[in-house]
């Protein structure tokens, strides 16, 4: 067993192990469910140490692959393998699942069935992003639906049922268009074959016609999960109503799972039906950018606010996957990664101090800085970074994002550095509608973070910092594949070049 | 008489079925359980029957005088004694007014499941018009053997009608045929009639389709499917959904696919639209059910309509795609209509019954889910991989339309089966005492999910026996 199917599976034994835990031994449960992603994201750092990230040669070099024949028949084989653009979200899925798990120990009821829907939801997601096999990548794309069905449903606030189906059916009905676009690929390619490798190497065999009807599939089901205008309407209601460590996966990692296959599957197999579709694509991404940040602006439920900013900082990284260049695609592939790290932790903080008051208001706290003053420098730390403050994280990102697209998209670009103007200034208003002013007396007896919770916020807080002054540390990582991706097809996408 | 030793599985069978008929009047009610068990027996023994077809091909398999034994028509036959034999194991946990005449329920089902196996391999249409009498009127008295309910009986009654007006039309349709062809035996060649079929060959055709379209409960012939699914004491219902259903199928398959191919009657389009409409009525009706096994029964409508992608391809990856769907559809339809006996045994088969059974009986619940999801075609549980080849031969044979609809179809079904989950996980539940199993009911649980996962998860060697199945005679 190679060591990303270890990666895999390994949350997948601890579900297994749970089911034979009496559901009264909460704290055994609860530690191996942590103890499960804990090894999960020890494996991963080992692989960290054997993945080379150079990308020698013309091709997509894949590392850590292991092959094997599953349904021979229709020549469906179980493919993993990770490069420069997969690697880094494995690692922050793997992170992220640690700390959400972590952090979701002060889950109460039905504490058994809750980490048995977490990890098979973490077998899902890591399967994602390894799968090199277009029906492995399906597999796994599906498995991840039904246990976040679950966690909303069962551990959601107010609205959870209903969060929770149409969660479930949205993502359903993108992904089914998926499935017909596989097959067309399957049916389309000769030999029959569902390996990603292989279709993207026979992309030029596609019709522009195939392509472009093909891609409209693919993209249908990745527009659901980015989200993509005007398929984003679940995402808000989804978050909301989401424990606070179902939110942190939910927007660090679920929605990678979108981007991720834009630029795996449509870009790499479809590019003459991408290249059609790139003018609509740099308008939602515009779109995303400027009405997610105002949708945001609008709020005032913090954690409503954090879902529709992560509307906003997805159309960041549609916009600089809409650049097809290499600057373009390193920044889409890192906001993947910051955002993951500091919307997971914006979700956790707001669970922080709605565990102590029970209100998400940002109306209902005010001068909370002087009371809880390590809640507050955490929470503005990742507040800035999330505006894309010079020397965190975000930045970085955004930046590149912006760099790569403003050469191929000077006006769609120009237009979107509004999107930043808001963000600042929603974020802004909400530090200082909670933390500045008078001390709301209500709110006297509020305890500072503890150890549980700091636990699952300062490492995603120190690797915001981290990453901010040296994004080299990722982006040695990433750039051989993306650099290569953006090479790709050197006849075409001119009118960006 | 040609080739009687081609059938002696049924004929074994049957005579067991007359036998245990006979005990019944010997056996007292008090110990009704032991015919049971002599039911259960028979179908292992006609299990072992097939066996011995598939090992020794050359004597067992080939053409009678009415029939033929291909691999086609034994892989269903399997299914079907397979169904029965599940059937039965629900219908010895299942709660039951009184222990009467168990004998003739055991019987009966056995005879049902050899009219079926008939109908699976007829070639000639007299016997397919005997075999789906066979297998009916034994389903009509299944379906109305709670005398005490009067729902069983009003589904009895309308199940009966439905049945007595449609294989009427089916006879007369049959009829018709021999007037256009002089014949009613369909392996002599046809290509005469069916290559520019005359007017009056299209309408025999067409009249015969209704009869067999009520039997796998094609729109728009499915109005029984509810009420005598309601009705019918559950095993029965769990057997009424699976067996009949594919039995009718693979004789579609055969008679329609290949003796006289639809395509060639200008009827595909027909095909495309009847599976459509099927799939679509089925699962847009379920949407509003309360009642689990009415939920069940317009899901059973829904799950035909995307067997059917499979007979409008009709060319061998479609085949296969029903052989597979077939398979795992006995499995998950059976899984769930298993936990519906749990269940319903003690409290009844509105929605309500299942508040909260997660936290009464977590192991049940689970399995509910997932022969619920299996049902929708979320991987990796069985029903994935058999809408997989079906869509996969939609596209393959440019039928996009069917593909599209059927895509969207699963997408609504996640609703209402997922109302179900609702049920059991969302909901606080009323009591603390967890529904109660039988052994037997463990047993059928335990065959269908380890059915479901075997077949999502390595189906390779399962393909290998799909596609040697696929083969027919002619």
């Amino acid at each position: 067993m190679g060591i990303l199917s270890l990666t895999i599976f390994l949350p997948l034994a601890g579900a297994l192990i749970l089911l034979f835990i009496p559901k009264e031994k909460t704290a055994a449960l609860r530690a191996v469910g942590v103890a499960a992603t804990a090894l999960a994201f020890l494996v991963s750092l080992i692989a960290l140490f054997l993945f080379d990230p150079s990308q020698p040669g013309n091709e997509l070099t894949m590392r850590l692959t292991e092959d094997l024949a599953w349904i021979p028949s229709f020549n469906i084989r179980y493919f993993l393998g990770v490069d420069g653009l997969s690697f880094p979200i494995l690692l922050l899925t793997t992170l992220l699942s640690l700390l959400a798990a972590v952090y979701s120990m002060n889950i109460q009821v039905r504490v058994k069935e809750f980490y048995f829907w977490y990890l098979l939801l973490e077998t899902g997601m890591l399967g994602v992003f390894c799968a090199l096999d277009l029906f492995l990548f399906y597999f796994f794309w599906e498995v991840t639906l039904v246990p976040m069905y679950f966690l909303i449903g069962i551990w959601g606030g107010p609205k959870k049922e209903y969060a929770a189906i149409k969660f479930f059916l949205f993502t359903l009905f993108g992904s089914v268009f998926m499935l017909l676009a596989m097959l067309a690929l399957y049916f389309a390619s000769a030999p029959h074959t569902f390996d990603m490798m292989a279709l993207a190497k026979a992309h030029a065999s596609f019709s522009r016609e195939f392509q472009i009807i093909v891609f409209l599939g693919f993209y249908l089901g990745f527009a659901v999960k980015i989200p993509a205008f005007p398929f984003h309407t679940w995402l808000p209601l989804a978050h909301v109503e989401a424990p606070t460590g179902v939110s942190v996966i939910l927007a660090g990692v679920l929605l990678k799972m979108g981007v991720y296959g834009i630029l795996r599957v449509c870009y790499t197999i479809l590019p003459a039906g991408f290249e059609w579709f790139l003018p609509f694509f740099v308008i939602i991404a515009l779109i995303n950018i400027v009405y997610g940040a105002l949708c945001a602006m609008a709020q005032t439920d913090m954690k409503r606010m954090v879902a529709y900013s992560s509307i906003n900082h997805m159309g960041y990284a549609m916009l600089g996957i809409a650049a097809v260049s290499s600057t373009g695609f390193a920044g889409a592939a890192l906001q993947m990664i910051t955002h993951g790290l500091i919307t997971g932790a914006l979700f956790l903080l707001v669970g922080v101090i709605y565990d102590r008051a029970h209100t998400r208001d940002i109306n209902a706290f005010g001068g909370l800085a002087a009371k809880l003053p390590v809640y507050a420098g955490l929470m503005s730390l990742t507040c800035f970074a999330s505006l894309g403050l010079p020397g965190l994280a975000g930045f970085i990102s955004e930046f590149l994002c912006f760099l790569g697209a403003f050469p191929a998209w000077k006006i769609y670009t120009s237009i979107a550095v509004i999107g930043i103007l808001v963000t600042a200034a929603f974020f802004l208003r909400m530090l200082q509608k909670v933390f500045m002013g008078p001390i709301n007396e209500k709110w006297a007896g509020m305890s500072d973070m503890d150890a549980r919770e700091l636990f699952a916020v300062v490492p995603l807080a120190a690797l915001t910092v981290l990453f901010g002054v040296w994004p080299k540390l990722l982006l040695d990582m990433m750039n051989p594949t993306l650099s290569l991706m953006a090479r790709f097809f050197p006849d075409m996408f001119q009118g960006l070049r | 008489m040609d080739g009687l030793r081609l059938l002696t599985p049924e004929f074994v069978l049957g005579t067991l079925a007359f036998l245990i008929l006979l005990a019944d009047l010997w056996i007292p009610a008090k110990h009704g359980k032991v015919l049971f068990h002599l039911a259960l027996l028979s179908t292992a023994v006609g299990l072992g029957m097939l066996g011995l077809s598939f090992s020794a091909p050359a004597f067992y398999q080939g053409v009678g005088s009415l029939w033929v034994v291909d691999p086609l028509s034994l892989f269903f036959k399997v299914l079907i004694l397979a169904a029965t034999m599940l059937s039965l194991f629900l219908a010895v946990d299942a709660k039951r007014p009184d222990d009467e005449h168990l004998g003739s329920f055991g019987a009966l089902m056995l005879l049902s499941a050899v009219g079926m196996m008939l109908l699976v391999s007829s070639v000639d249409l007299l016997l397919i018009f005997l075999s789906l009498e066979l297998i009916s009127i034994p389903s009509f008295i299944l379906t109305g053997f709670e005398r005490g309910d009067r729902k069983s009986s009003e589904g009895a009654i309308k199940y009966f009608l439905f049945g007595a007006f449609s294989t009427a039309v089916t006879v007369f349709g049959i009829s018709l045929f021999y007037g256009a062809t002089g014949g009613t035996h369909l392996l002599k060649p046809l290509t005469h009639y069916v290559d520019a079929p005359a007017p009056l060959f299209l309408l025999a055709c067409l009249m015969m389709l209704v009869g067999f379209a009520f039997k796998v409960s094609m729109a728009p012939f499915h109005f029984w499917v509810p009420d005598a699914y309601e009705g019918a004491p559950t095993p029965v219902t769990a057997f009424l959904s699976v067996a009949p259903k594919v039995a009718g199928l693979a004789m579609l398959l055969r008679v329609f696919t290949r003796l006289i191919p639809h395509a060639s009657l200008d009827l595909t389009a027909l095909f495309v639209f009847l599976a459509v409409l099927t799939m679509t009525i089925g699962n847009l009706t379920a949407l509003w059910q309360t009642n689990i096994k009415r939920l069940l029964a317009y899901s059973s409508i829904a799950q035909a309509g995307y067997m059917l992608i499979g007979f409008v391809t009709a060319d061998t990856l479609g085949r296969e795609g029903v052989l597979l769907y077939a398979l795992a559809y006995l499995f998950m339809n059976m899984g769930a209509f298993a936990v519906a006996v749990a269940v319903g045994n003690e409290e009844g088969y509105e929605l309500q019954a299942y508040d909260g059974l997660a936290q009464r009986s977590f192991g049940l619940s689970m399995l509910m889910t997932f022969f619920l999801l299996s049902l929708s075609g979320i991987p990796p549980m069985a029903g994935f991989l058999g809408k997989f080849y079906l869509f996969a031969a939609a596209l393959k044979g440019h039928f996009y339309i069917l593909a599209f609809a059927a895509v969207l179809n699963s997408v609504i079904s996640v609703y209402y089966y997922m109302r179900v989950a609702y049920h059991m996980f969302f909901r606080p539940a009323r009591t603390q005492a967890p529904a109660k199993t039988g052994l037997y009911l463990y047993s059928s649980l335990a065959i269908a999910a380890a059915g479901v996962f075997a077949v999502g998860l390595y189906p390779e060697p399962l393909l290998a026996v799909i596609r040697s199945s696929a083969a027919m005679i002619p």
